[in-house]
């Protein structure tokens, strides 16, 4: 008899210990990871303004975004500039499952004499890359003290700074409106507070266009003999006519509050703890500054100017270049420098006649809060029409240079491609216009025309996969799979257990026995029925005592199933249907009746011997 | 007694020739035989009747069709003349008829554009884009029409840009084929053991498909049923921070803006453009594409 022993799996030395190092190890990768899954890390390097007058100071912030330096870079000592860390700090938020990481670090650069400076690139190694920023330029002027400017005696004002006097139309630059409140004014950061919260912008000017306001970091200023703190709001201003151009201010009243200096006793404040304030109301607004609005010069504008004004430096790539007649191509140019990139735009393309255009998609990078530094990238989708096309022609791009006072073109050489003969589907039509001629062809940049026909109609309707219909068509491989399995399942069990298998065998042969039996009793043939009715006692007694049908006769009564306690009920039965069987041989004729009667006898020796424990 | 009967057997049977193309003469003396008869008239009825339930299903269909194709070449014809408020108005009566056609929400969608509207120009392209994703045209004006939005808005992921490229029923009919052949696969393999080291590999490609195509499904049922978004419609909107008129402004939002709509509240809508800009919006200034 066989005996399921339990198997005890044995635990093996130092398992836990592996799935401890296996957690650990996920979390070191996902540690590792974490930056690439937060987002590809940057560096940028920001000045809060970049024209200051000594005596001023500007920050420059280091801004790390989606991890963390290994080291902490700092500018280099440069000549005539004060540089003083400022100490870092670190935040991170998770806005709606998004987490960004940032750390920054400010320093305040101090100038001691007016001019040019520069601050070169700076390097930073973040999660094993190599980060850089470009240069920055800090321009420094003299303090003008023109005749009526504040000296020192007032309680507050407002300053208009301008850093260039001349300007052309087009060109971006930034204004700063200063608002200086003495040290000593009690309500002072109330009021410089409201001025950092103010959202709007706060000059006054005819002839130009204002894009953007932003706000400085918070400074302290000398003016005269007296200390003020100094709120600056810098906006961001492109002349749009030329000549003299004035700037104001808004007009704000304030009330200023100043410690009265003795403390006098009242009913309320009988020991005179409480400092005692005295109200001034002031109406303040700068005083206006004006500029000179300079037109583009009209000499030498390069062909494919469309208004573009600031510095620039240009770069492209495209792929795939081993391409089919009718393969899209996707050309990136990236435009990177200074100026207005909002209103940026490609100028249209007139070497790319061999080539049908679409419009380009854009994004616009900016490192500064004013949007004036960044960077702009365009993603146009081009297709060459013709496998006689080698190259992809240069990419030109031209713009006005105000420091250099003249017009440059920035190009790229050709790309080289490789164009194979394509399928027969042709490139969709873009940009053709009914009325268009030769002679006027339609901008480039431009919506698709409509489609002329209508086409086939489409259903908007509840998805598939919310139809009940069809989620439930998805049950039926899986209920097969699992029928499968089922079967596969039961026919492992039968072919590892040979028993069972032969019960499932002699079941099977005595419910067909028993049907072939019924035939032979109405057709009368008494050996058919006979030899059957011996095979099948055969085949069941064999199968309960686990030996071969061949060798079961009617000794086994005696020597095999009275042994094992088996009713007489059950075995006179079997025994008569035995003798029954030998006398046969001898007397073999009877009834379909006589043969019939037996059948019901041998179900029930059947039934009886089935039970039998084997 | 002169019978009709001969009579109108002849006539009959010229009818019955006439559709049959043959003399009626001949068919006359067979005409005579009662079974034939009856079941010509049986046949002939059921064509009759055929013809009929084709003309009562197809006629409402056929005539439809030819309305909306008149009515489209209609408004097709206002935009070229430069109409395009007319050509816009017209193709919106066409698109309430029921039947959508994505030609049709294209040409609404250059109309509007044309007509000013970016808002609604960009509700239309977009969809135009459920239906055909893939069309270059649709997405060319899509993008364009993106680029004229000024100030805050959001702009789809390259994630949701590669979603964006099947319906939401082919990533259903490529994940469920997907399935389908892996269990297929499985179910085959449990009746062929033998196979089973051959198709170890087929197998594994089949799960590791069949997983990653059913994510890609969950995310494209997530972005087009579940997210839902907001298409600015007028010239400026203000985001405030409460939805109340008195609320401080939060920021500021141009025609055809896109964002993304967090919650409802009476008129007002609470929207984000991005992860620091969040605030309420009335619902009169948006769109809220199905």
């Amino acid at each position: 008899m066989r005996r399921s022993v339990p198997r005890v799996r044995p635990k093996a030395p130092g398992r836990s210990q592996r799935r401890l190092r296996s957690a650990l190890a996920l979390l070191a990768t996902l540690l590792w990871f974490a930056p690439a899954i937060l987002g590809a890390a940057s560096f940028t390097a920001t000045l809060d303004r970049e024209t200051i007058t000594v005596g001023e100071s500007a920050i420059l912030t280091l801004k790390f975004e989606g991890g963390q330096p290994t080291q902490m870079p700092a500018p280099p000592a440069i000549a005539h500039l004060q540089v003083i860390g400022e100490g870092s700090s670190r935040n991170i938020s998770i806005v709606n499952g998004q987490i960004s990481s940032t750390v920054s670090q400010n320093f305040t650069l101090t100038p001691t004499q007016p001019g040019d400076f520069s601050i070169p690139s700076l390097r930073a190694e973040v999660g094993g890359q190599i980060l850089t920023t470009p240069p920055l330029k800090l321009k420094v002027v003299k303090a003008n003290t023109p005749a009526g400017s504040p000296s020192g005696e007032q309680l507050a004002f407002f300053k208009i700074f301008i850093p260039k006097k001349e300007v052309y139309a087009g060109e971006v630059f930034a204004v700063e409106f200063q608002v200086y409140i003495r040290e000593g004014v009690a309500n002072a950061e109330n009021i410089l507070q409201s001025f950092d919260a103010y959202g709007g912008c706060p000059l006054k000017a005819e002839g130009v266009s204002i894009l953007k306001t932003a706000h400085a970091q918070r400074r302290r200023g000398r003016v005269g003999n007296s200390n003020y703190n100094v709120a600056t709001l810098v906006t961001s201003l492109s002349p749009i006519k030329t000549g003299t151009v004035s700037i104001g201010s808004m007009d704000v009243p304030l009330t200023l509050q100043l410690p009265t200096g003795n403390r006098r006793r009242d009913v309320f404040d009988p020991f005179g703890m409480f400092q005692q304030y005295e109200e001034r109301r002031v109406n303040l607004s700068a005083e206006a500054e004006t500029f000179t609005a300079l037109p583009l010069p009209k000499e030498n504008i390069p062909t494919n100017f469309i208004g573009a004004v600031g510095s620039f430096t240009m770069t492209v790539s495209a792929g795939p270049t081993n391409i089919a007649t009718g393969d899209p191509i996707t050309v990136k140019i990236q435009i990177s420098g200074h100026g207005a990139f909002d209103s940026l735009a490609l100028p249209e393309q007139t070497a790319w006649h061999d080539f049908k255009t679409y419009p380009p998609t854009t994004k616009v990078d900016t490192t500064d809060a004013l949007g004036l530094q960044g960077m702009k990238t365009f993603e146009q989708v081009v297709v060459p029409q013709s496998v006689d096309i080698k190259v992809l022609p240069p990419v030109l791009f031209s713009f006005f240079d105000p420091d250099q006072k003249s017009y440059r073109t920035l190009t790229q050489p050709a790309i080289p491609l490789v164009v194979r003969p394509g399928g027969s589907a042709p490139a969709p039509t873009v940009v053709v216009s009914n009325r268009s001629t030769p002679d006027n062809p339609p901008p480039a940049q431009d919506i698709v025309h409509i489609k002329p026909r209508l086409g086939a109609a489409a259903q908007i309707g509840v998805p598939l996969v919310q139809q009940p219909w069809f989620l439930a068509l998805q049950a039926i491989p899986v209920l097969a799979w699992l029928s499968a399995l089922a079967w596969r399942t039961r026919m492992e069990k039968l072919a590892n257990n040979p028993r069972l298998r032969r019960q499932r065998q002699v079941a099977h042969i005595i419910r067909n026995g028993l049907i072939e039996l019924r035939q032979f009793a109405s057709e009368n043939k008494s050996d058919d029925f006979f030899a059957t009715l011996v095979r099948l006692l055969q085949e069941q007694l064999g199968e309960r005592l686990d030996l071969p049908a061949s060798a079961i006769t009617e000794a086994v009564i005696e020597e095999r199933l009275r042994p094992r306690g088996m009713p007489e009920a059950t075995l006179a039965p079997l025994h008569e249907l035995f003798q029954t069987c030998n006398l046969v041989r001898y007397a073999p004729i009877k009834s379909s009746q006589e043969l019939a009667a037996i059948i019901p006898k041998l179900e029930t020796v059947l039934r009886e011997l089935k039970e039998l424990k084997p | 007694m002169i019978s009709v009967k001969p009579f109108r057997q002849h006539a009959l049977a010229s009818v019955a020739a006439r559709f049959r193309g043959s003399r009626p003469r001949l068919l006359a003396a067979h005409w005579e035989h009662e079974p034939i008869k009856s079941k010509i008239r049986t046949v002939r009825g059921r064509v009759v009747l055929c013809l009929l339930f084709l003309l009562t299903v197809l006629f409402p269909a056929l005539s439809r069709a030819e309305i909306s194709t008149t009515a489209f070449d209609s408004a097709n014809k206002l935009y070229e003349e430069g109409k395009f408020a007319e050509a816009a108005s017209a193709y919106e009566k066409l698109a309430q008829s029921g039947r959508t056609f994505p030609a049709l929400y294209f040409n609404l969608g250059n109309a509007l554009f044309k007509s000013g509207q970016v808002g609604r120009a960009i509700a239309a392209y977009r969809t135009a884009g459920q239906i055909t994703p893939r069309d270059p045209d649709v997405r060319a004006n899509l993008q364009f029409a993106r680029n004229q939005v000024q100030g805050p808005t959001l702009s789809p992921s390259r994630w949701q840009r590669w979603l964006g490229r099947l319906t939401l029923n082919e990533w259903t009919l490529l994940a469920a084929v997907a399935v389908w052949l892996w269990f297929l696969l499985l179910t085959m393999l449990q009746w062929l053991p033998a196979l089973r080291p051959a198709l170890r590999g087929y197998v594994v490609t089949l799960a590791v498909s069949a997983g990653l195509l059913c994510g890609c499904l969950a995310a494209a049922l997530y972005e087009t049923r579940f997210t839902r978004t907001a298409i600015v419609i007028t010239g400026e909107a203000v985001v405030r921070h409460g939805p109340l008129a008195e609320s401080q402004t939060a920021f500021t939002v141009h025609d055809g803006a896109e964002l993304r709509v967090l919650d409802q509240k009476d008129e007002w809508i609470e929207v984000s453009a991005g992860a620091r800009r969040m605030g309420w919006l009335r619902r009169d200034q948006a769109l809220l594409p199905q």
